[in-house]
């Protein structure tokens, strides 16, 4: 298995001097969904936002198919094949459906940009009837639809997704996922910090347990999710 | 003769309208209201004059039915784009440099000190007393009636729309102007998207500088070019951005004309003595029944 991603000793977090994450190391390989778990205010969500450079990186690596990324700014990552989608605020309200898929794929060519848009309307058909509505309007799971398929555009290898099952339905989770899994089917590496463990053991391959900034598990989803002893580790206990 | 005071106002409007553009793509794209936007008026009208006067084509006869001639709508586009590049160069050694360090309250003092600075730079360079593009008379022609406007003035009307079309086709359909507006909404998320913020801060100082000296040559034209001319305009130009909802180039534009119809027509009905008070009545008006302004968004 090749390495995608790889995260050596990263310390990073909002204020220097005071690290949420302190000294995590992991590696993504190709095709496989890697989901993040662990309590509130362990680092989850700034783990994938420092990768992302959306949170100062204080110390440690991060590389992205053999090529560090010190130094890369955020509109940079996207070329360079890492998707990335938010938790919150992760399509623009005020443009349409239409404008928020164009934006994305600014940096192709004319005719590459209208058929990798078309790709994603072929995809997704709810985006494509609902092209000239202002996203701010769309249902939450057709925002998060939206979002993976701006973040799909670009043809990342690596995406990262922060809590993409938040606040939808149960029924619209699962449609989800299935996307998910049809993408990470593609060759799409998937890094997902998930609130829903149960959901994101089923769904991911390989999991990694974040407790107080420190991975404290990594190991095979089925077997967390067999584990009696996930709890403890998230209550700080050792497992 | 109401008529007239309208007309009056149109043309007047135009004018703050365009100035007002700048401030609210400054406010929107950048965060914080830029106190030197009036400058920009002011440097591209002397741009304009230097140029004149550097080339020696400040004399050429007038361009009939106008009372300028032919070099000024030569110089025009150089002054746009030379303020253009004023606005980007005070952004790189002032703005830039504070936005690391300072909040947005940092930034708009920075804008009061600029705006002081550019605004003596005129007076050492220039010299404080008022100067004309032309000495020509302009005639004002019936257009309408009970109005007459001389053609210069209706020329303003023209540039402005069209640049304020031009405006609007370059937010709505390229991709610089979705590129905007998404880092108006949210700039991190357009990091995310492949959006280079610096490129569209320069972008939007740009676009800004250049409506504001488009509107200074202008006013430089159908009025006088001297010194304050943009710094008094200053407080109309804020009430024009704010009316038409703070972040909104249509709004800016709109508001700039309530404005200006406003202060033309408080003269006969209210009497001159209100004139500058007349555009704060309105955005009072306005604000109580819409607080985001004309078309500004609810955030």
């Amino acid at each position: 298995m090749s390495v995608l991603l790889a995260v050596s000793g990263l310390v990073a977090g909002y204020e220097p001097g005071l690290p949420i994450l302190r000294g995590v190391s992991l590696t993504l390989g190709e095709g496989g969904i890697v989901a993040l778990i662990g309590p509130n205010g362990a680092g989850k969500s700034t783990l994938i936002k420092a990768i992302a450079g959306q949170v100062p990186r204080f110390a440690g690596a991060v590389s992205l198919a053999g090529r560090d990324l010190a130094g890369t700014p955020t509109h940079r990552l996207g070329a360079l094949g890492l998707g990335y989608v938010p938790q919150v605020a992760n399509v623009f309200a005020r443009l349409t459906v239409a404008e928020n898929l164009v934006l994305a794929a600014a940096a192709l060519p004319g005719p590459a940009r209208r058929a990798a848009v078309a790709a994603q309307y072929a995809a997704f058909p709810d985006l494509a009837s609902r092209a000239r509505l202002p996203a701010g309007r769309l249902s939450g799971g057709q925002r998060q639809m939206l979002a993976l398929a701006r973040a799909l555009l670009a043809s990342p290898r690596v995406l990262l997704l922060d809590e993409p099952s938040a606040g939808l339905a149960p029924a619209v989770v699962s449609t989800v996922f299935a996307r998910l899994r049809a993408i990470a089917a593609g060759g799409v590496a998937i890094l997902l910090v998930e609130q829903n463990v149960g959901a994101a053991l089923a769904l991911a391959t390989r999991a990694l347990v974040l407790v107080g900034g420190r991975i404290a598990r990594e190991d095979a989803a089925a077997a967390l999710a067999a584990d009696p002893g996930l709890a403890d580790l998230f209550l700080g206990r050792a497992a | 003769m109401i008529a007239q005071y309208v007309a009056d106002g149109v043309v007047s409007g135009a004018l703050v309208g365009l100035g007002a553009i700048g401030l609210t793509l400054t406010y929107a794209v950048l965060g914080f209201a830029n106190f030197a936007q009036g400058e920009f008026l002011t440097w591209g009208a002397y741009f304009a004059l230097a140029l004149l006067s550097g080339t020696g084509l400040g004399h050429a006869a007038a361009l009939p039915p106008f009372a300028f001639g032919w070099p000024l709508l030569l110089v025009l586009p150089a002054a746009v784009a030379l303020t253009g590049g004023l606005a980007v160069a005070l952004d790189h050694v002032l703005f830039r440099p504070l936005r690391r360090r300072a909040g947005p309250m940092g930034l708009v003092i920075a804008s009061f000190g600029a705006s002081l600075a550019l605004a003596n730079l005129v007076v050492l360079l220039f010299g404080p007393k008022p100067r004309y593009f032309s000495r020509a008379i302009a005639f004002a022609i019936p257009v309408a009636p009970g109005v007459r406007l001389t053609a210069d003035r209706m020329l303003v009307v023209a540039l402005a729309l069209l640049a304020m079309a031009a405006l609007h086709l370059l937010l709505t359909r390229s991709r610089l102007g979705l590129a905007m507006r998404a880092s108006a909404e949210n700039p991190a998320l357009a990091a995310v998207y492949g959006v280079d913020a610096e490129g569209v801060r320069r972008a939007s100082w740009w676009i800004g500088g250049g409506m504001s000296a488009l509107a200074g040559v202008l006013l430089g034209q159908t009025e006088q070019i001297q010194p304050l001319m943009g710094a008094d305009l200053l407080l109309s130009l804020f009430a024009a951005a704010i009316l038409g909802g703070i972040g909104s180039a249509g709004g800016a534009f709109v508001g700039g004309l309530v404005v200006g119809l406003a202060e033309a027509l408080s003269v006969p009905l209210l009497g001159a003595a209100y004139r500058p008070a007349a555009a704060f009545l309105v955005l009072f008006a306005v604000l109580m029944l819409r607080p985001t302004g004309l078309f500004g968004e609810r955030p």
